[in-house]
């Protein structure tokens, strides 16, 4: 019970250095403005580190608990929904913007009625989200099935910024535990559930930054899960909404159409070689996204979903190791304060090196192991 | 002596360099203030076989193009269209189908400035908007103004089975300009 306390104090404490990057320009919270983390960025960057590391033991330890059977069923929905509860309390804009632009992307179609991919939030002279919007001179950068399911949050919001925000971080609640409602669906394994909803970076990027990924990886899931159930016109349905939200999963349809063909055929589909099949895809568009722009943290979201419900150990494993090194790509500029000079190496330097170390170890003991035999 | 010889030399070279510098004044043209506005590349041509799927997807892009500021990026879109479209034609002395890619680009130009005002009822701020339309206003002035010293003032239009058409290109681009200026 000591690690479930350590948990949840290491969550709060992510909560309360959330609250100290408070942006000067957004007005809603400027009663509570501090400035902290910019006029001491060394402090916040070690204090994030530290949360990081820490949270990411727990994670392993509760993994290893729930193994053991130190942990019921029970409990483990506990410690999901303790996590949903705390983390939404948390400010979102600590280690990206992007709520802010999917909230004014949405009050540029709902608000103005003009159509965001035509016209760019800066249009719109003395918006007062344009204070806190950093990506407010572009269209929209996400797809229609996005924007149309903004309009939730949006119109629940009546207007008011705080409850908007509030509004899209409860959408990212729901479809972080209708994502896991699905992996406990399609795998019945708690484990799986508890490796996929707890891991730090999900936490991170689903419930405090409240990054849209986990909507898109929701209606893959959902397609593959009813192609499973044999309902294919649902299925394309569901893939073709999920590749509408980021057009990542577009990288789904090969194997997807692929999926149809077994199904027509009547053929068995191994379930943990497509998983493992889609996770790989999606893995390979995430360490090709530098191409775009640049690999961001959320983007593990894509692969790791698929990596919790296959056996397959290396895949696991390196899924896990990119998880955590991941979210230290913040570090180099919550440290320095620029995007500039050293930042850019030292965020290519954290994901090569641990991946490759981990390719090396895993086949070194793969190979010292099968010298046994 | 020397210092006389010295002066003359001086004298000399500020002569020939004034004399450089009036060359130059005087075979430059005046030049007229001209609008940063840049209009498009000519699109396609009518006659093109990719013309039809123009005029099609300009048909369809309507709905895309839906509030205020959609109708106003529309409107002005295809105004600088046919404007570059019309005066291409009347380059190549194509005066009927110059004349009417003038007229629809008068058409889409008088549509701007309702959109601006509806924008403006709706609590939208156009005074950006309103920057550009004139700059574009004041660019499709100079382009207009250009194709009255290449186009004749009156072209008759004759088919081949049916009665001739006198094309008043003159007076309709005095009613362009007209229109940019009422804008």
């Amino acid at each position: 019970m000591r690690t479930i306390y350590f948990y949840f104090t290491t969550l709060l404490l992510l909560v309360f250095l959330s609250y100290l990057f408070i942006d000067p320009n957004f007005h809603p919270l400027k009663e509570i403005y501090s400035g902290f983390a910019f006029s001491h960025k060394a402090l916040v960057s070690y204090a994030y580190v530290f949360l990081v590391v820490v949270s990411f033991m727990l994670y392993l330890r509760i993994l290893k608990m729930f193994k053991n059977k130190k942990l019921n069923k029970a409990q483990a929905i506990g410690i999901i929904s303790g996590s949903a509860v705390v983390l939404f309390f948390s400010y979102p804009a600590m280690l990206s913007y992007d709520i802010f632009n999917y909230l004014t992307t949405a009050r540029v179609l709902y608000h103005y009625g003009e159509n965001p991919y035509l016209v760019m939030p800066i249009e719109f002279i003395g918006d007062q989200n344009l204070l806190f919007t950093h990506a407010a001179n572009k269209f929209a950068l996400y797809g229609p099935s996005w924007i149309g399911i903004t309009a939730v949050p949006y119109f629940l919001g009546l207007g008011n910024t705080v409850l908007e925000i509030i509004g899209f971080k409860f959408l990212n609640v729901l479809f972080y535990a209708l994502s896991l409602f699905l992996i406990l669906r399609i795998s019945k394994d708690y484990y799986r559930v508890l490796f996929f909803g707890l891991n730090p970076l999900v936490l991170i990027e689903t419930l405090l930054s409240g990054h849209n990924d986990i909507v898109m990886m929701f209606f893959a899931l959902l397609a593959f899960y009813f192609i499973k159930e044999r309902r294919s016109a649902f299925s394309l349905l569901f893939i073709v909404v999920s590749i509408l939200i980021k057009y990542a999963t577009v990288f789904l349809l090969p194997l997807y159409a692929y999926l149809e063909y077994l199904n027509l055929r009547k053929r068995n589909i191994n379930w943990d070689k497509i998983f493992t099949s889609a996770s790989c895809s999606m893995m390979l568009v995430f360490f090709l996204s530098f191409i775009r722009e640049e690999i961001y943290p959320w983007y593990a979201i894509w692969f790791f979903i698929f990596a919790s419900l296959t056996h397959k150990k290396f895949l696991r494993g390196l899924s896990l190791v990119l998880t955590l090194f991941l979210l230290f790509r913040y570090v180099p500029f919550m440290y320095t304060g620029s995007h500039f000079g050293s930042t850019p190496i030292i965020k290519t330097v954290i994901i090569i090196v641990p991946v490759v170390v981990y390719v090396f170890y895993y086949f070194t003991r793969l190979k010292r192991m099968l010298g046994k035999w | 002596m020397a210092y006389k010889k010295i002066l003359k030399l001086k004298v000399k070279n500020l002569l020939i360099l004034f004399a450089i510098a009036a060359f130059f004044l005087l075979i430059l043209k005046p030049s007229f203030a001209s609008s940063p506005y840049v209009l498009p590349y000519p699109s396609s041509m009518p006659g093109s076989s990719i013309y039809k799927f123009h005029l099609i997807y300009e048909k369809l892009s309507e709905f895309k193009y839906f509030g205020d500021f959609g109708r106003y990026k529309y409107n002005l879109r295809y105004a600088d269209k046919y404007l570059v479209e019309a005066k291409t034609l009347f380059e190549y002395n194509q005066y009927l189908l110059g004349y009417k890619a003038l007229e629809k680009s008068n058409i889409y130009f008088e549509k701007i400035r309702p959109s601006l005002q509806s924008a403006s009822i709706n609590s939208k701020n156009i005074s950006e908007k309103n920057i550009t339309l004139s700059q574009a206003a004041e660019k499709h002035e100079e382009i207009l103004e250009s194709m009255k010293i290449n186009t004749p003032t009156t072209f008759n239009w004759q088919p081949e089975k049916s009665s001739p058409t006198v094309l008043s290109i003159h007076e309709l681009i005095g009613k362009s300009i007209m229109i940019r200026k009422n804008k």
